[in-house]
């Protein structure tokens, strides 16, 4: 007999529950750290790009998102430290799955995730992100590529004593922070 | 209606397109078309952590005739497409379909004989959302850019007409910009 | 080989072959075997990178170790299995088996890693590297080095499409072998002494080579690279699909590799019949002319009101194309030309749409000087030649002596070049250039020069000194010639009269890849496929039982030669012109070309890229590149090279499909829709047996000799020059031969321009003027290569090999 109240109970009782739902579009949930979301293409701390042209994500990439050619840096033109740069960098947001295989297969740590996932668009074409907009946004002390290795005579500067250039460079503090810190907290 | 094509264009014209518009972005119905993974995240949106119902979307229910949005959650395989169409034909005018996830949007990973790539090439999709499979965020996401779409929708085929030659298009602004607590 | 099945049982050793036994299995080798390919027969591959099968062994690398034991001893330390013959009683023992083995190959592979920079990601053989592979099969997991490597500034230019990255190279020679042993230049060398031994090359001298690029490819690292693939893509994101080069008759066979519908590289493949595994560069880097810009991608028709040409859909296009050719057909006839670089489907489609279509047999695919000779030569010599009964490049190999006339293979059939070179180092054949100066190919072949003025040729055949005559006479002696004997009056018949006497092969290698296939299609004004003389009635009813035409329908009389069409066209007795990938320019006369090209005829022309004759044209259909559509090319032996298509979904249509709507409009049938279509049609008329068209018999001509006033020319085409086929490289057109007008230093004195560094050969019609370079030329004789000047020889001099010219100081000193 009181077991047809009993439901209206559960009912009742819920409103005096804590309300679980979730905010979202007034205010932004952040996933973890760890979260898939959108690609960023980071740099050195004088602006440089980490990316080498190496396609190893787009070999990497299970559902072949990734396009990449590799140009060559000049003395006139250097994008990266080194020989290659990535010319083209593209990556299909309606192929890619968000697996991180391209983010283990990168041998400079250029490519890493970013939380960002509002990405839904209503066209195809705007949904393969070109490399302006991969990547990530110039620090300060940062200048925009093209321009000569700041931090080095060559690219095993870069690597070797990177670090603690980026840290020596006082207006780059966290080095490590830019691989990993969204968008919109590097004051995009 | 087809009334709206003999009043000419103007100020009144305008705010109805508005008020019209503003019904119909205000209580969308789903369709369900759940058919992989990304149902899973769609039922999540559906539950009270997400709760669609904010949006005035209700609940999912497997009844084309009274829906007017389709959300297609997940691959959708060769032999599914003409249910797909089907399904669509069925649903009265105005309707949307938004592609849930990569593979209901270009397929996928799924690059192969089995899986149409992409629903576009059965129904005209008006909301791609990437992501494998979104979180329901990313739903709310595309929904709610869905709605700003809808908004700008002109009433009739002069108004139509006014659209396409100024070239405008809805920006794709993020929810969690467009609707930030000040 | 035998494998032992049973130690018990006695393995025959055939004569001339050796038993040892490699991992404890016993084996069968003939002599002279090395031990590494022995293994590899076996299933055994012992890595290894200085080794190659075409380059003789050098043991340099000593990554193949094995531990060997002779008559019961072992020897002291592993040996290099790479230079190691096979012996009878050798018990080896390979890294399978012997840890001692193992152990050296893994020391080996950690020093040629020592120096080896960790750029794996950033270089161009990343992923189809040796090296990397083997470090990965047989090195060690670490390293021990810890030091800092060897660096050196990279990286260098050796020439314009070849960069040399010396951190990366293991010193294998491979490259320095290629030059030396294979093509001939010896311009990369190992230079310096140990740690900083290093491939470099002369100073001031740069690696100019027309097959430098093999090196690219034979290296087993990445130390050197292509300046055209640098960076491009990785070999694991490419689709590699075979395919032929179009280049020249040699027929290569080459893999394009492409990715996103664009083509990145092409490389050798392999054919041990035809290129063994090299290919020129030519045939490597020139593949971007056909996405130049002004590729033609819409049909094109003349618009009735403006007089311009504008895009039109396909359906138009075939319409006005049919009806102004139908027009045209009733008002006087119709030639077709459709030049010579077409696979046989689309020659045949020509061949048979001016038969079927047209009703005529004004149909010449030579767009090239030619000769009534030639076409008598062609239909009496050359149609039907195949690998099974003519020349191959075997046999050029194998020749005790080779006879060319009126050919030079470096620049116009760099494949058969190489097989001089090799028949000549391998077999030490003896090789007689009849041409006019001391090239790097006589030199590079070892060859000895007949000398002789341009034009005197045939006369020469007639005077060969007698060891050469004698050589000839010899079983398997073969005679080549070139296409510039159809300059040369009378030689096509002294040449035949000299093989049958002598009993040597003969055999004709033109310059362009489509020549053979033009032939066989019947792409002539005598002939019908397959060698049918039109005039002969048997012939005739054959291919119209195989067509399906009534008896009777195919024209009888011969048609008319290119001269003959182009000089019918512009006195307005042919009102309509059907035009292929034809250069103006390339033709003998360009000048009558373009006056009936502008006589107001009715052109439809089928084209890859805008040219004069597009522009000059009513309609304009696009056709499909070569990488775009299946197809088969006839090299000059006569061997069908069948190739697929490359890139697919283009919907880019070829010539035969294109000629086939065409038809339909016009109410005939071609069957062939596709390239598979036209070559079953074709097969359907099966061999001819019947008669043939007549052997020319044409006296040697009296050439022009030179005077006072004029000197005569000798003209060639290089191998790397401003052919329309090479646009869009320029890597590859840095490696061109420098042009250079060549005479003697007599000759120089006589015409009074011994002081000057620039000359100006001169025609009433233009001039050239080069940089002069002095050449064992006979006197009164003066060389220009055909088209690597703005100014060419035919355009701009309106003359060919054997023409009389002025010679002058240029008059302002600038080069044209």
């Amino acid at each position: 007999m009181f077991d047809a109240l009993k439901g209206f109970g559960v009912t009742f009782g819920t409103m005096f529950k804590k309300v679980v739902t979730e905010e979202y579009p007034e205010v932004k949930k952040i996933p973890a750290e760890r979260y898939h979301g959108r690609h960023q293409l980071n740099r050195h701390p004088d602006g440089l790009e980490k990316c080498v042209g190496c396609e190893l994500c787009a070999w990497a990439c299970p559902a072949d998102a990734i396009y990449v050619e590799g140009g060559d840096n000049t003395e006139k033109a250097r994008f990266s430290p080194g020989e290659r740069y990535g010319a083209i960098y593209q990556i299909n947001y309606l192929r890619c799955i968000g697996c991180g295989l391209c983010v283990e297969a990168c041998p400079t740590r250029s490519l890493t995730m970013t939380t960002e996932y509002e990405l839904a668009d209503d066209n195809r074409q705007d949904l393969i992100y070109t490399k302006e907009q991969l990547m990530a946004p110039l620090l300060s002390g940062m200048e925009q590529p093209p321009h000569p290795m700041r931090l080095g005579d060559n690219e095993q500067d870069y690597y070797v004593k990177g670090p603690e250039l980026a840290v020596s460079m006082e207006s780059a503090p966290f080095a490590d922070s830019m691989e990993t810190a969204p968008l919109k907290e590097q004051g995009k | 209606m087809g009334l709206e094509e003999k009043l000419p264009n103007g100020v009144l014209l305008a705010s109805v397109e508005k008020l019209v518009n503003w019904t119909r972005k205000s209580s969308l119905w789903p369709a369900t078309f759940g058919l992989a993974c990304c149902a899973i995240e769609m039922m999540t949106s559906g539950g009270p952590r997400y709760d669609l119902a904010r949006f005035g979307m209700e609940v999912f229910r497997a009844s084309p005739r009274q829906a007017d949005l389709m959300i297609v959650a997940g691959r959708v395989s060769n032999k599914m497409a003409p249910v797909l169409r089907q399904i669509y034909d069925q649903m009265p005018e105005p309707r949307w379909v938004i592609a849930m996830g990569v593979c209901a949007s270009s397929g996928g990973m799924f690059n192969n004989y089995a899986i149409v790539q992409g629903v576009d090439h059965v129904v005209p999709v008006d909301m791609y959302l990437p992501g494998c499979p979104p979180r329901p965020e990313m739903l709310i996401d595309a929904i709610l850019k869905l709605h700003a779409k809808i908004m700008d929708e002109p009433l009739g085929d002069t108004r139509k007409a006014l659209q396409l030659e100024s070239g405008y298009r809805t920006p794709m602004i993020p929810s969690s910009e467009r609707f930030a607590k000040k | 080989m035998t494998l032992a099945a049973d130690k018990n049982t006695d393995i025959v050793v055939p004569d001339g072959h050796v038993k040892l036994t490699i991992d404890g299995a016993e084996v069968v080798a003939p002599k002279g075997e090395l031990l590494i390919r022995t293994a590899e027969r076996l299933g055994t591959v012992i890595p290894r990178f200085c080794d190659h099968p075409l380059l003789e062994p050098a043991g340099a690398c000593r990554q193949c170790l094995v531990e060997v034991e002779m008559g019961g001893r072992p020897m002291p330390k592993p040996q290099a299995s790479c230079t190691l013959t096979v012996a009878d009683g050798m018990v080896v023992k390979t890294q399978l088996t012997s840890p001692v083995a193992d152990k050296a190959q893994a020391g080996v592979m950690e020093l040629l890693l020592i120096n080896h920079p960790l750029d794996c990601p950033i270089c161009d053989k990343g992923g189809e590297c040796p090296l990397q592979n083997q470090a990965l099969k047989h090195g060690r997991t670490d390293s021990r080095f810890t030091e800092t490597k060897r660096t050196f500034p990279k990286p260098i230019a050796v020439s314009s499409q070849v960069l040399l990255d010396r951190e990366r190279c293991v010193l294998c020679q491979r490259c320095t072998r290629f030059s030396e042993q294979i093509a001939g230049d010896p311009f990369i060398e190992l230079l310096e002494r140990g740690s900083q031994q290093q491939i470099g090359t002369a100073q001031d001298q740069p690696f100019q080579s027309y097959f430098s690029g093999n090196t690219i490819q034979i290296c087993p690292v990445g130390a050197l690279t292509s300046a055209a693939y640098r960076f491009r893509s990785r070999p694991f994101d490419l689709v590699s699909t075979p395919s032929v080069c179009e280049h020249c008759a040699g027929g290569c066979a080459t893999r394009t590799d492409w990715r996103r519908g664009k083509i990145t590289r092409r490389l050798a493949a392999e054919d041990p019949q035809v290129n063994e595994e090299w290919i020129c560069d030519k045939g490597r880097f020139a593949f971007t002319y056909t996405t130049e810009p002004d590729r033609l991608l819409r049909p094109r028709v003349r618009d009735a009101k403006t007089g311009e040409l504008r895009d039109a859909s396909w359906t138009e296009a075939l319409r006005v194309a049919a009806e102004g050719l139908t027009k045209a057909k009733e008002a006087g006839g119709v030639g077709v030309l459709p030049g010579g670089r077409l696979t046989v489907e689309d020659a045949y489609a020509y061949s048979k749409f001016a038969r079927v279509a047209l009703g005529t047999n004004d149909i010449d695919y030579r767009n090239r000087p030619s000769s009534a000779e030639e076409l008598a030569f062609l239909g009496s010599t050359v149609s039907g030649t195949n690998p099974e009964h003519g020349v191959t490049y075997g046999d050029i190999e194998k020749a005790p002596a080779v006879l060319l006339i009126a050919l030079e293979p470096e620049e116009e059939a760099p494949g058969v070049f190489l097989r001089l070179r090799k028949g000549n180092r391998k077999h030490g054949n003896r090789v007689f250039h009849m041409g006019q100066w001391t090239t790097p190919a006589v030199v590079k072949t070892n060859g000895t020069l007949i000398p002789c003025l341009p034009g005197e040729e045939a006369d020469m055949l007639g005077r060969l000194p007698s060891e050469v005559d004698e050589l000839l006479r010899r079983p398997d002696a073969v005679i080549l010639l070139g296409e510039r004997a159809a300059e040369i009056t009378g030689l096509f018949s002294t040449a035949r009269e000299l093989a049958a006497q002598t009993g040597a092969k003969l055999a004709w290698i033109p310059r362009r890849a489509g020549e053979l296939a033009a032939i066989e299609a019947g792409a002539l004004p005598t002939m019908l496929p397959g060698g049918r003389p039109v005039t002969d009635s048997v012939a005739r009813a054959e291919v119209e039982l195989a067509w399906g035409l009534e008896t009777g329908t195919l024209p009888t009389a011969e048609g008319r030669d290119l001269a003959g069409i182009l000089g019918a066209v512009a006195n307005g007795r042919l009102a309509g012109l059907v035009i292929g990938s034809v250069d103006v320019h390339d033709l003998p006369n360009p000048e009558l070309a373009e006056r009936a090209l502008d006589s107001g005829v009715f052109v439809v022309s089928l084209d890859l890229r805008e040219s004069s004759v597009t522009r000059r044209a009513d309609v304009v259909l696009p056709v499909a590149a070569i990488s775009e559509k299946a197809g088969t090319y006839i090299n000059w032996e006569g061997r069908r090279r069948p190739f697929p298509v490359v890139i697919t979904g283009t919907n880019r249509l070829p010539d035969c499909r294109v000629l086939d709507t065409l038809a339909v409009e016009m109410d005939a049938d071609l069957f062939t829709q596709t390239p598979a279509a036209a070559m079953a049609d074709l097969g359907r008329l099966g061999h001819h047996t019947g008669n043939r068209i007549p052997a020319p018999s044409v006296d040697a001509g009296r050439p022009n000799r030179p005077g006072q006033r004029h000197a005569v020319l000798a003209t060639w085409h290089q191998l790397i020059d401003h052919g329309s086929m090479q646009d869009g490289e320029p890597h590859l057109a840095g490696t061109a031969r420098p042009a250079v007008a060549r005479l003697s230093v007599d000759t120089a004195k006589a015409f009074g321009v011994a002081d000057a560094a620039l000359i100006t050969v001169g025609t009433d019609r233009g001039s050239v003027t080069l940089l002069a370079e002095f050449a064992d030329l006979p006197e009164g004789v003066v060389w220009l290569p055909s088209n690597s000047t703005p100014a060419t020889v035919r355009t701009s001099l309106g003359a060919g090999h054997g023409a009389l010219v002025t010679v002058t100081t240029a008059a302002n000193g600038a080069a044209s």
